[in-house]
């Protein structure tokens, strides 16, 4: 064996076997990108391996993590199995966390745009440079318009969002713009509608099941997606989708549901609940208001209505209604996590709420339960009151606000045409806040501060977006890598990585809360700050330009400056510590197992004690609302037939993948492969590709009355014949996204840019489109 | 260092601690109900990190497989079948290996001592499940090692680990008081190709 001592070679050991191979090497394609990524940065002088504990910030819940930390580089991020919440896990998307700060595209230096919006021309700036430019804007913008709303702020989430929120206040903008009117706005005034909040559903306790839409198998992988999958052998899931996502895979039953038929579903089932006597009448009687309104209200939806409508059999309704009340309290119409379907979607929300509520599945084990948290000391701010400010721009009444409706609902009496009836002040509404500052109306909007948010892949019609961006005289954006949005901005500030920087901390409500925080687990690579330190930064150089400061008082400057006393140079651990000082030990629990909880047990039934109020106006849970009607809105909710498909044309759906958040992480090679693919593909029937002539592989044009995409097309048994789907945040427009930069199809190109008036929520199922071949 | 320099250094690590622990007596085995498996991939890219293995589809250590038993519109079934090296009690890849680089470790784990490994790809061609791929990182073939270097301070391998709805269970397949016995006792399980003869430690739960 003395010629295995030293490392043989193939061609070696062949000289000696005189055998003959077939060499079979496959190169991989991010070979080189790896390479050059490990070569940039600071290399660390540390040396050992060691633990820290952080918490993960891929996608919005922040799952607590340990990371193993060896000679200073990032060797593996592991799940922190003392949070319960995440069910002792990490998903892909967390565990390649480990290579996103080392990520070639990644921002290293502040950057100032030289060429044309869009051209990709930059020059690195110092962060002085940089600032100086932005302080210059700011003002010119603020004076040139006499109104410090003539800049708007657009922003996500995450722990570090509040110091960007903060910024917005020092500039004293009212107009900030965030992420909820493309996502969950109409579900959480749905549910409020009925309940004064938008509840979690205990899934780990649930019996009988019922999801419509969400995705939770290729969504975020929240504790709810790992119940279901842990419980499906003994819990009854029924999953209504128009297309068979992996979320089927665990159902006992999937109906691939007619696309914006929902609501007649659930009034179906509330319908035979009444009627059969299925309620729960004690809960009803002591807990609701409204019933028999209720009960009259849904005479007509009977099931045989609701097969019509929805195509899924009457028996079948009539079976998951029986079920739902008998494992009543143990229930559940799944609440969570789904951008709006269709104009109706308010009223759709309102109905699911209504039918938790008549078989009192509320705050019961096993049904839905009011979000709990714990709360933490913050510090108190007095930001200034300027007086060169306007209200929102999207606020009050707006002349345009029917435009946004799709045509087939403007004449409901249920939908607001000239305001957002329940339109948030800090979130505003997206599709109308875009069109407000196309039409300068009412007054012009021309800078543009933006934060971890990318509108130009989010926001439907894309077209339009670039318009608005174009409109700006001044776009700032903040972010960890170049967007769409960065790439059309005129100056990117590369903010550390979530593994680079401390956050504070944050406690996540839900069934059971637990309070994350996040340290850093390497110090930066590059020449990056966090968004505290850029929003501390600023304030201090607004210090010092007394022009600034014309319309406020004297007393506000000095706010100021005790608040950037408050956090130059104070380091986070203090913050943080302030922050729990409430609880004994909670800090060292925090340090030491990486999260913080009371209790990990679900205190069921808060608001069904005696003398407890929900936050609705009768303080019951309200199945006939009492407020709607005294804003012109139904007091139930009225089934809206959805429009047809036009001849030869398909409804477009959007959905989501368990590697992607929203358009963030597509550009990570290994989450490319773990998705399977290297692009997006169009999920389209096989008798509707034959009808188009398109076989599996060809190239489409996908074409709504917006834009159009070329795309791949995956013909596939998994989506009904009238519907098609392409997966979000592909063919982008940034360059520096290299792995999906013209990579597929993007959606929010096509996307019609339709809202609902009641939240502001944009309708994401509105859309019919053409298909050709390509 | 590079990202191969690391990979080099654990496999040389495990090496060493495969010697280390010559006497044990564990049997290491993994249970799986994959009627649980959502196909998140977080596995697949768990095992990634952690191993050091490249970025490309032809490089895994695991994989997660869809199984479809019909998909005719609308009666749909779908289900997903996550696997890996299947550490064979008697595995065909070591029989064959022509310079000893692949071998069995006391407590059972099939690994490749990268030094010895020629990158004949003999094992390849013999193993029925597919699970071993050419690592341009080490020069030598790679597979499943268990998270080898994760035995002696006890956790569980990557995979296991970080799985949502745990599908796999790690343990000792010899420890009458350990989950995965209780679990081998009270279900019914099946094997991977099980004609082959090849004895796999990995167990489905029917």
């Amino acid at each position: 064996m003395s010629l295995l001592k030293t490392k043989l070679n193939r061609r070696k050991f062949l000289a000696y076997s005189g055998g003959t191979l077939a060499a079979g090497a496959m190169a991989s394609k991010f070979s080189t990108i790896k390479a050059v990524a490990s070569e940039h940065g600071k290399q660390s002088k540390e040396s050992g391996s060691k633990t820290v504990p952080s918490a993960c910030a891929i996608c919005v819940n922040k799952c607590s993590l340990f990371a193993d930390v060896k000679d200073g580089v990032i060797h593996k991020l592991n799940p922190n199995h003392n949070f319960f919440k995440s069910r002792s896990m990490l998903c892909a998307r967390g565990n390649v966390g480990a290579k996103v700060p080392y990520s070639p595209d990644r921002l290293k230096k502040p950057l100032i745009r030289t060429g044309k919006r869009g051209e990709g021309k930059w020059k690195e700036v110092s962060w002085d440079e940089a600032y100086d430019y932005i302080i210059e804007n700011v003002i010119k913008l603020i004076n040139k318009y006499d109104n410090r709303s003539s800049i708007a702020f657009a922003s996500t989430e995450g722990l570090q969002e509040e110091f960007f929120r903060h910024l917005t206040s020092v500039v004293g903008s009212t107009n900030s713009v965030r992420h909820p009117t493309l996502c969950l706005a109409s579900n959480i005034q749905g549910y409020s509608s009925v309940y004064g909040t938008l509840p979690d559903a205990d899934i780990a306790n649930a019996k009988f099941v019922v999801m419509a839409g969400s995705n939770r198998a290729e969504a975020f992988i929240t504790p709810d997606t790992i119940d279901l999958a842990k419980k499906h052998k003994e819990q009854t899931f029924v999953y209504l989708d128009p297309r068979a996502t992996k979320s089927a895979a665990i159902a006992d039953k999937w109906f691939p549901i007619k696309p914006g038929t929902d609501m007649a579903v659930v009034l179906a089932m509330i319908n035979v609940i009444i009627s059969e006597e299925l309620y729960d009448k004690e809960f009803v009687n002591k807990y609701t208001h409204g019933f028999d309104q209720l009960k009259e209200h849904v005479k007509e939806n009977t099931p045989e209505w609701a097969e019509k409508e929805s195509e899924i059999p009457a028996d079948e309704i009539r079976w998951m209604a029986r079920k739902f009340a008998e494992n009543a309290p143990a229930s559940v119409w799944y609440p969570g996590r789904r951008s709006s379907f269709t104009a109706n979607d308010v009223y759709y929300r309102r109905a699911c709420a209504i039918l938790n509520a008549i078989v009192g599945a509320w705050d019961r084990k096993g049904g839905l339960i009011p979000k709990s948290g714990i709360s933490l000391k913050s510090h108190e701010f007095i930001f200034p009151l300027f007086g060169r400010v306007k209200s929102r721009i999207d606020g009050g009444k707006v002349s345009f606000a029917a435009d946004v409706l799709p045509e087939y609902i403007k004449s409901n009496k249920g939908m607001p045409k000239d305001e957002v009836a329940y339109l948030s002040e800090a979130d505003g509404s997206w599709v109308l806040f875009r069109d407000a500052i196309l039409k300068q109306k009412p007054y012009p909007v021309k800078g543009m501060f933006v934060y971890k948010q990318n509108p130009v892949e989010s926001v439907p019609n894309r077209s339009k977006t670039l318009e608005m961006l174009k409109s700006m005289e001044f776009i700032c954006t903040i972010d960890i890598q170049m967007s769409d949005t960065a790439w059309y901005s005129d100056v990117v500030l590369p903010e550390s990585t979530y593994l680079e920087r401390w956050d504070p901390a944050h406690s996540l409500g839900g069934v059971a809360p637990v309070v994350i925080f996040r340290k850093p687990v390497i110090d930066p690579l590059f020449d990056t700050k966090s968004m505290k330190d850029i929003t501390v930064d600023l304030t201090e150089r607004f210090l010092k330009k007394d022009e600034y400061w014309v319309d406020a008082w004297e007393e506000d400057k000095a706010y100021m400056r005790d608040y950037v006393k408050t956090f130059k140079g104070v380091p986070m651990s203090h913050i943080i510590k302030h922050q729990l000082s409430d609880y004994p030990g909670a800090y060292k629990m925090l340090m030491e197992k990486g999260c913080f909880y009371k209790t990990d047990k679900i205190p069921y039934g808060k608001t069904l004690k005696e003398g407890a109020r929900l936050k609705t106006k009768t303080g019951k849970i309200e199945l006939a609302s009492v407020r709607y009607p005294e804003a012109g809105l139904y007091a139930l909710p009225v089934y809206q037939k959805p429009s047809e498909a036009p001849q030869g044309k398909y409804r477009f759906v959007v959905g989501r993948h368990a590697q992607f958040t929203q358009a963030n992480t597509q550009n990570v090679p290994y989450l490319l492969e773990a998705y399977g693919h290297y692009t997006n593909m169009l999920w389209i029937h096989p008798k509707s590709a034959l009808k188009q002539g398109l076989n599996d592989g060809d190239y489409a044009i996908v074409k709504s009355s917006v834009g159009e995409q070329k795309v791949k097309v995956h013909v596939t048994e998994y989506t009904r014949p009238d519907t098609v789907f392409y997966l979000h945040g592909f063919g982008r427009l940034s360059k520096w996204l290299t792995n999906v930069y013209k990579v597929g199809a993007s959606d929010a190109e096509i996307l019609e840019d339709y809202a609902e008036t009641i939240s502001g929520n944009a309708l994401l199922h509105e859309t019919f489109v053409e298909i050709k071949k390509a | 260092m590079s990202e191969n320099s690391r990979a080099l250094k654990l496999a040389e690590a495990n090496q060493k601690l495969a010697h280390k622990r010559r006497n044990a007596k564990e049997k290491w085995g993994i249970v799986l109900d994959t009627s649980k498996c959502i196909d998140c991939k977080a596995c697949t890219v768990a095992c990634k990190m952690e191993n050091y293995v490249p970025v490309g589809f032809y490089n895994y250590r695991i994989w997660v497989a869809e199984d479809t038993h019909y998909a005719n519109y609308p009666t749909i079934s779908r289900s997903f079948q996550p696997s890996q090296c299947q550490q064979c009690e008697n595995p065909p890849c070591v029989h064959v290996c022509p310079t000893h680089a692949s071998y069995k470790t006391a407590d059972g784990v099939v690994m490749v001592d990268a030094d010895k490994c020629i990158l004949c790809k003999y094992c390849m061609t013999a193993c029925p499940y597919d699970a071993r791929y050419e690592s341009h990182s080490t020069e030598a073939i790679d597979k499943c090692t268990f998270c080898y270097q994760r035995r002696d301070e006890g956790r569980d391998p990557a995979c296991v680990e970080t799985c949502p709805p745990k599908v796999r269970v790690f343990g000792d397949l010899n420890d009458p008081n350990s989950e995965v016995y209780r679990l081998l006792a009270e279900n019914e399980y099946t094997v991977l190709k099980p004609g082959k003869g090849t004895k796999p430690k990995l167990k489905y739960i029917k």
